[in-house]
């Protein structure tokens, strides 16, 4: 973790100037226009589920995980995307990395369109984007040693094999914090937060830019979980890797991020950088988010808990016009019916709430 | 409770489709010609016989056309004639299908009772005696080849009993008495896999719900062991029961024909297996396709029952 | 500091695997008493089916016409059937035969049952998967020894086809099996995670697919071996499977069909010896059954 750690496979650590490693850099450097923009642009991002029924496999309608949804990540940033289960975060994460097929929308990686990209012509893409699932226990499988499940992207991406890839899988449990003679055990001989690290190790196996966190420290231990948001810390200084970190927990995501995109029932509701957002929310549905984390007293957040009423509805019937409406404390007549744009506000902060339409100073999609 | 009855009647529907245009095709799969495999054996036939008879049966004719006839016939009611003795397939079947129901239906009463009361014994003295050489029963009452068994008791009775099963078969209502010693064999033979199979499955669900934490809660009440097992557990762990009992009784009706042999019977099984012998095809094809359609029909029974009992199975 | 650790790393993996596979085998003999009992007694019939000439006192077809129909005694350790034959000898050269059949039906249909379940589970569309499953259901609605005469009826008697027709009855068994196993490793997370990582379908398929298979697979595997080896000997019984003069225990059987009460040992010797066979291949799969999921408890 030096500057004395050895070099190896194109990998190489710093403790950045700019955030980004050297090979991301030489990479930048040959890269045709349109290098310095962010690395992901997602615009409008749609999935509908078809819902079957009856013996012919009708379908009767559509479960709308994901309504619309747009957001950027520079290169070394952290951008949050949080919001409670069922919102549809998930499906975003999976659709980013082409596991599930958007409906509609369009996903640029570092300038290159995704979406219509076939199996093939997506492969090297992949080297540059990982993921990082909520339980490691399942995600690695379990009959498989360490040293192959972490070694598997670098198999298949032609990158090592044999020696080599054992000597790269014992440089990543290393880089993970764990110890390099774990490599021969398998996933249920350790601990939830080791596991974890494992499965970082994996994702960072093919020098990624771009890191999904899809609930990553959701599963564990509240102490371990800081010890995990740490390593991630860490990694994204040394590496410069950018990461989409997804959360139900407002106060994991906070931690990370740079800027913070609530998302309620398919769509953005907020955005904004991460400690701005969390002293002054600008939208009822992030209120009631800080609200209900418990108040430790040191954050200095303390305000009136404001409470949404009622349960999330059914992403396949969301209600009209504004979808938080029914459980709005502050709704008024046209949350009933007008579907609320992002409002781009003064600080540079984004919201879909009527109320704040006076301020606006215009529109965002 | 109504879709899940159509859903699964419509797929037994189905199901007896595939079978009958299977069936058909194999008919047509037949090295050679049917009617030159079937007559292959008798002498002096002509060419020219061959000829007429194929056409007669409407052989020559495209296959599209012949499935759409056969499917029509069946519709009717109607299986074709037989290659042998030129008598209504349909009628044959009819004939002999109530004496191999009849011999199914005592080896599943068999297999049913008998399976839950060694079951049920077995697990109640857990780990004692009994239950241990209920088990090692069970193991073997599945092993053992049905019509073995069947050698094996007539040899028995006929050495040390001095008994033998009547020659002649007499229908139940004819001669009940004679009727009964001709078929309690061949349905005890038929019906023992079926009873192991049953009580294992039996014993290992009861202990299992015996486990469970609603027993517990009874027995801490103060009921005794068998009012527990009897009472409450039996409900929920009759249902494993069901998953297999329609296999069961598809291994019931194939051994049918075995058994009816050794036993001359004249069932269905014997039917197809002498039709088999002197290559009777519209025979062989009609008694496949009623077996598969019992088959299907008792499965869908089970089905419905089971939907009735455990109401999750209707929403899969 | 690395290297150092990568290679005592290296030097300790391919030993752990060794001792590891070994440990399994203890492990399954320890626990699973009854089962391996039964594996040797399997091993035993396998072994009299290779060494039949060697260990058969007399020839198979052999028929010594001063000896019919003699109870079981010291130079005819099963008895005599009614040509003269003996019994020991016939039984002997009989498990070579099932053996012969039952090894060829299960290795074929679970190659080809395998793969049809694979396919239907892991890349089944809704048409393909639909297709190949309305025939299994087909197959499996005729009961076994119906289904297996109507396939003599067609094809014809003969060893060859006797063994096409149980495939044919035993593929279904085999697709269900590996297709139940290939749709609920679709879902796992960790072949999500390997479709990230860019892994292709065929990678997936044999490094996480495959070994998902194995235990469910050996299970049916054995009791299969039951199955076939019941079939095999109900149609020669019938006189429909391996044709005369070839011993086969279901032919013995019925041979002896005439003679119950004067030579049961026609009957009891030859049926006695396949079902020990079938116990041995039920006991077997039962044990592996329990001893690859604990959770199964019997």
């Amino acid at each position: 973790m030096t500057a004395e750690a050895p070099e190896a496979l194109g990998h190489t650590r710093r403790a950045g100037t700019d955030g980004r490693s050297a090979s991301s850099r030489a990479e930048a450097d040959s890269r045709p226009a349109g290098a310095g923009g962010p690395l992901l642009v997602v615009d409008q991002l749609v999935k509908h589920f078809p819902i079957t029924r009856g013996l012919l496999r009708r379908t009767v309608g559509h479960v709308r995980a994901v309504d619309g949804v747009s957001f950027t990540i520079g290169r070394g940033e952290t951008v949050g995307l949080v919001g409670e289960s069922g919102c549809g975060k998930s499906t975003v994460a999976r659709m980013v990395l082409r596991l599930i097929a958007p409906t509609s929308g369009s996903i640029r990686f570092d300038g290159t369109e995704l979406t219509g990209l076939s199996a093939r012509a997506m492969k090297p893409h992949r080297r540059r984007m990982q993921i990082v699932f909520q339980d490691p226990f399942s995600s690695l499988n379990p009959r498989m040693r360490i040293v192959e499940s972490v070694g598997e992207p670098l198999v298949t991406h032609g990158i090592a094999t044999g020696a080599a890839k054992r000597r790269r899988v014992c440089e990543l449990m290393e880089l993970v914090g764990l110890s390099a003679s774990d490599v021969d055990r398998y996933p249920h001989q350790f601990s939830g937060g080791q596991a974890q690290r494992i499965g970082i190790a994996r994702a960072l196996a093919t020098n990624p830019d771009l890191i999904v966190c899809d609930e990553a420290v959701s599963s564990l231990d509240v102490s371990v979980q800081a010890q995990v948001l740490n390593l991630l810390k860490r990694l994204q200084q040394e590496l410069g890797l950018s990461y989409l970190f997804i959360a139900h927990d407002l106060n994991v995501v906070r931690y990370l991020s740079d800027r913070v995109y609530v998302m309620y029932l398919g769509r953005i509701v907020e955005v904004g950088p991460s400690e701005t957002l969390m002293a002054q929310p600008q939208h009822p549905y992030t209120e009631a988010l800080i609200g209900s984390i418990a108040a430790a007293g040191t954050s200095g957040i303390r305000r009136r808990r404001i409470v949404a009423r009622g349960e999330v509805p059914s992403p396949s019937r969301p209600p009209s016009g504004c979808h938080f409406h029914p459980r709005c404390p502050k709704v008024f007549d046209p949350c009933r019916t007008q579907s609320p744009p992002l409002y781009r506000l003064p600080d540079g902060q984004l919201s879909a709430c009527h109320l704040r339409a006076e301020i606006a100073e215009g529109q965002d999609g | 409770m109504a879709e899940y009855a159509l859903r699964r009647t419509g797929y037994g529907l189905l199901v007896v489709f595939s079978v009958i245009v299977l069936v058909f095709l194999g008919l047509h799969a037949v090295p050679g010609n049917a009617v030159r495999a079937q007559l292959a054996d008798s002498p002096g036939i002509t060419e020219e016989e061959i000829a007429k008879r194929t056409a007669a049966l409407g052989l020559d004719q495209p296959i599209g056309t012949q499935l759409l006839h056969f499917l029509g016939g069946i519709f009717r009611g109607d299986l074709g004639r037989s290659f042998v003795d030129n008598r209504s397939v349909a009628s044959e079947i009819g004939e002999r299908l109530p004496i191999t129901l009849q011999l199914g239906l005592m080896a599943v009463i068999i297999s049913v009772i008998l399976g839950f009361a060694m079951g049920m014994l077995a697990a109640v003295r857990q780990n004692s005696l009994m239950d241990h050489s209920l088990r090692v029963v069970s193991v073997s009452g599945l092993s053992i080849p049905n019509f073995w068994l069947a050698l094996l008791m007539v040899t028995y009775l006929a050495i040390y009993a001095g008994w033998s099963p009547p020659l002649v078969y007499e229908g139940p209502t004819q001669n009940l008495g004679n009727n009964l010693a001709q078929t309690i064999l061949p349905a005890i033979a038929l019906g023992v896999a079926g009873m192991a199979g049953t009580a294992r499955l039996l014993r290992s669900s009861l202990l299992e719900v015996m486990q469970s934490n609603f027993i517990r809660t009874v027995r801490a009440r103060g009921a005794s062991r068998a009012t527990v097992l009897f009472k409450h557990a039996t409900r929920s762990s009759i249902l494993p029961v069901f998953t297999v009992l329609g296999l069961q009784v598809g291994a019931i009706l194939g051994g049918t024909v075995i058994l009816e042999s050794i036993f001359s019977i004249p069932g269905l099984g014997l039917l197809v297996f002498r039709a088999v012998q002197v290559r009777d095809y519209p025979v062989v094809m009609g008694c496949v396709i009623v077996y598969a359609a019992v088959f299907v029909l008792v499965n869908l029974i089970v089905d419905l029952t089971y939907g009735l009992i455990d109401p999750r199975v209707r929403y899969r | 500091m690395v290297t150092t650790t990568t290679t005592t790393a290296a030097t300790t993996a391919p030993a752990r695997t060794a001792t590891w596979r070994r440990s399994r085998w203890w492990e399954f003999v320890r626990t699973q008493r009854l089962a391996t009992v039964a594996l040797v007694i399997i091993v035993l019939f396998v072994v009299a089916a290779i060494f039949a000439p060697l260990l058969a006192p007399y020839g198979a077809t052999e028929q010594i016409r001063t000896a019919i129909r003699h109870a079981p005694d010291g130079r005819y350790w099963f008895g005599t059937d009614d040509l003269g034959r003996d019994i020991y000898s016939r039984v002997l050269y009989g498990a070579r035969t099932s053996i012969l059949i039952s090894v060829t039906t299960v290795v074929v249909s679970g190659a080809i049952g395998t793969a049809i379940g694979v396919l239907s589970g892991y890349f089944g569309g809704r048409w393909l998967d639909s297709l190949l499953q309305r025939i299994m259901d087909a197959i499996i609605a005729v009961p076994g020894l119906v289904l297996l005469l109507f396939l003599a009826a067609v094809l014809g008697p003969s060893i060859r086809n006797t063994i096409i027709a149980l495939i044919i009855l035993i593929v279904p068994a085999f697709s269900r099996v590996a297709r139940g196993e290939m749709l609920r490793v679709r879902e796992e997370p960790y072949v999500e995670a390997a479709r990230a990582n860019g892994c292709g379908t065929v990678r997936i398929l044999v490094r996480h697919g495959l070994p998902n298979l194995f235990a469910p697979l050996i299970v049916v595997t054995s009791l299969l071996f039951a199955g076939v080896l019941i079939a095999e000997s109900a149609l020669s019984f019938l006189g429909i499977g391996t044709p005369p003069p070839t011993a086969s225990w279901g032919r013995m059987l019925s041979e002896g069909t005439r003679f119950l009460e004067i030579a049961p040992w026609m009957v009891v010797f030859p049926g006695g010896a396949l079902t020990l066979a079938v116990l041995a291949f039920n006991i077997l799969g039962d044990g592996l059954r329990d001893f690859l999921d604990p959770r199964s408890r019997r």
